[in-house]
């Protein structure tokens, strides 16, 4: 579903880890969720939901949260999918969910550090 | 008397308890809510968040002796003095087991005494006017913080959110301490401040009248509109509320008056020291009235003869005031029971600033990203088209007239939607579904494009109709009246897809491209490109062999690397694009 990221002030709230990451294996991947129905060929913004999967993060920077050098996260059913060699900077909540509706491309890291401070 | 606390969002949870007080005289605060309360002050110092701490608080095997170690740990001294308020001042009973835990934390061995009153002074004390910005004293080396508390309910700050503007001298003197930007004191602003010592602790708070800038008070109390919640209170009631109660309706002591546009009936509230209504504060109303609001700070507009806009009680069905009934919802934006989450405000900016232009066009939270990429698309290829699309009518209503194809004659026909100048907003300011990028203020923005999107919900039946999906040709369509066609991309036509958006462009008709969806997510992860997802295309360049399509994300942001400022558009090798896109969007 190509929605806009939410508004990182609504998110960081959230975050009990901001960090800069690499994605060095996926652990595991959840169901596939169902389709959207009446979804069109062709069509965008149908909303076609992508499986969860657990993830370990390489973390190469924290800019908020204990520091850790590998974090075990959780990337919810939505609407991005992560392999090895995927980076960015992660907001994690306090179960170690990955937020944001794109993940490490939700918002840029120039946005994430201003709103961190 | 009520606690004057230094913690905002302690406050807010004290206020809270209070409340439920009053409409239960037994209430007595127990470990559980004393905790909710120590979550929110343990993360002074630390960093943490309130939901970290008080997960900490509440792992299992946490002693009590640890709990408290751990809230003092992030306690501030404000926090402090907060706490040992709500222990002597408090109106809402402790039983003795909670009494006992407040009492550790404040290092308070047995019951004390209500503590003596603060000192005369607070650690901080300005000086004459504020003509060169603020000058006075507190302790030496000592940084000065401060915020705008006039200015910064049009902002997403709360009201501690202040900016270091100085820092003390050896003899404890500071002076031209100013706010810039947003930020910048005019005359008669209220300026929020407090000095942080070199220990990490703080003065209490001050707050200045701004004086000696100019010759004359000509600002008048700022409103966050948006953040003013209506809610059906039963009896012929309006509950009204700060929605974002973090954040300013307006200034402390500016009085907003309400006019229900039905009755003509007239109220004014006098906003609280946290910038928010008084608890309790209702109207005389029902669902679907609109009220005009208007400010005052005192000096400017005391007739409150200006108004800064109209909110609207959600649900019911509209009042006489609601000029045209708006489209519904999307259903992501309503509750467990069906009822809207977002209220309306009446936009009244200009239709049009400098004609439509691609830029204007943001997609708002819903997902009909083909409307906006087809949109800018149009005001790229056509403005005219869009100038000519909509209508204002003179009377706070628009008229939008799209085309519909008549299949038995295959000729177009005009289809007129009047809609009014409601959209639904966000708690924390702007419109919710499509807006424009020169301003979020009801009264400035720009509204082609959300009074379009608006206006193709009321057509198709709802902002949920709209919001699940589309195809950018049918826009072009029911703008153009002229038929839409759809192509296939793939790495083995890329000649072809050029030379289609070549044609297009050059010929000043709109194309539009979309991305992969079901199963290709990951492709696009790290890419700068979203799956499932429209972009307008807004040109196409040519140097040597190799072939570029100039793109823009509706988002208004979000790109590949390299382009530039994150404004959404980008430029895209023809290769790439036949990697990634799944589809051409064009007219005949």
């Amino acid at each position: 579903m190509a929605k806009p990221p939410e508004p990182i002030e609504e998110v960081m709230p959230q975050a009990a880890w901001v960090v800069e990451a690499v994605v060095k294996e996926v652990l595991a991947t959840g169901p596939t969720p169902a389709k959207p129905a009446n979804a069109q060929p062709g069509a965008t913004s149908v909303g076609y939901a992508t499986a969860s999967q657990t993830v370990k993060l390489t973390i190469t920077n924290v800019l908020k949260g204990e520091k850790a050098a590998e974090l075990v996260v959780e990337k919810p059913v939505g609407s991005y999918s992560l392999k090895a060699g995927n980076k960015g900077p992660f907001l994690i909540d306090s179960t170690k969910t990955i937020l944001g509706r794109y993940g490490p491309d939700s918002w840029n890291l120039e946005r994430v550090k201003s709103a961190v401070k | 008397m009520p606690i004057r606390f230094n913690d905002t969002k302690l406050g807010s949870l004290y206020t809270n308890f209070e409340a439920q007080k009053r409409t239960n005289p037994n209430l007595k605060l127990g470990q559980e809510q004393v905790l909710q309360l120590v979550a929110l002050v343990g993360d002074g110092n630390r960093g943490w968040s309130a939901s970290k701490i008080a997960t900490e608080l509440a792992k299992p095997g946490v002693s009590r002796d640890a709990q408290i170690a751990l809230v003092k740990g992030g306690m501030t001294a404000n926090e402090k003095k907060d706490l040992a308020a709500i222990l002597d001042q408090g109106t809402v009973p402790l039983d003795p087991s909670a009494k006992q835990f407040l009492e550790a934390v404040l290092d308070r061995s047995s019951p004390q005494p209500p503590p003596p009153p603060p000192p005369a002074t607070s650690g901080l004390a300005v000086t004459g006017d504020q003509k060169n910005g603020l000058t006075g004293t507190t302790k030496a080396g000592a940084t000065i913080e401060a915020i705008n508390i006039s200015t910064a309910p049009g902002g997403r700050l709360h009201m501690d959110d202040t900016s270091v503007i100085g820092k003390a001298d050896a003899n404890g003197q500071f002076n031209m301490a100013k706010l810039t930007g947003d930020q910048a004191m005019r005359e008669g602003d209220l300026i929020r401040m407090r000095a942080r010592y070199a220990d990490g602790s703080t003065s209490d708070w001050l707050t200045v009248k701004a004086t000696g800038i100019a010759a004359k008070d000509t600002s008048n109390a700022t409103v966050a509109l948006f953040r003013i919640g209506m809610t059906d209170a039963g009896g012929g009631k309006v509950a009204v509320s700060n929605i974002n109660a973090s954040r300013q309706v307006s200034e402390p002591g500016a009085q907003l008056e309400f006019t229900t546009k039905r009755t003509g009936e007239k109220a004014r509230v006098t906003i609280t020291e946290t910038g928010g209504f008084p608890d309790g504060f209702k109207l005389n109303g029902k669902p679907g009235d609109s009220f005009a609001v208007a400010a005052s700070d005192g000096v400017n507009n005391t007739a409150f003869t200006e108004t800064v806009g109209n909110v609207t009680v959600p649900g019911g069905t509209a009042s006489t005031t609601d000029l045209i009934p708006d489209p519904a919802l999307h259903k992501d934006e309503l509750d467990g029971a069906g009822k809207p989450r977002f209220s309306k405000t009446n936009f009244t900016g200009p239709l049009f600033i400098d004609g439509a232009k691609p830029e204007d066009v943001q997609q708002g939270q819903i997902g009909d990203c083909y409307f906006p990429a087809a949109m800018a698309a149009i005001a790229k290829a056509n403005p005219d088209a869009i100038n000519n699309l909509v209508k204002d009518n003179g009377d706070g209503t628009y008229t939008v007239t799209f085309k519909q194809k008549d299949w038995a004659s295959g000729r177009f026909k005009d289809v007129a939607i009047k809609v009014d100048g409601d959209l639904y907003v966000r708690s924390y300011g702007g419109a919710l579904y499509g807006h424009s990028s020169n301003s979020s203020d009801p009264k400035k923005m720009e509204l082609w494009f959300p009074l379009v999107e608006k206006a193709y919900a009321q057509w198709k039946g709802s902002y949920n109709e709209i919001g699940n999906g589309g195809h950018s040709s049918n826009v072009f369509e029911a703008v153009l009246g002229k038929d839409g066609q759809d192509m296939y991309v793939s790495t083995g036509n890329l000649d072809r897809v050029f030379d289609t958006i070549k044609k297009a462009v050059d010929a000043k008709q709109p194309v539009a491209a979309g991305t992969y969806g079901e199963s290709e997510e990951a492709r696009y992860t790290n890419s700068g490109v979203y799956a499932d997802h429209a972009y307008s295309i807004l040109g196409y360049e040519q140097v040597g062999s190799e072939k570029f399509v100039i793109m823009r994300n509706p988002w208004g942001e979000s790109e590949p690397a390299g382009n530039g400022a994150n404004d959404g558009i980008f430029k895209l090798k023809l290769s790439e694009l036949g990697k990634l896109y799944q589809n051409l969007m064009y007219t005949n």
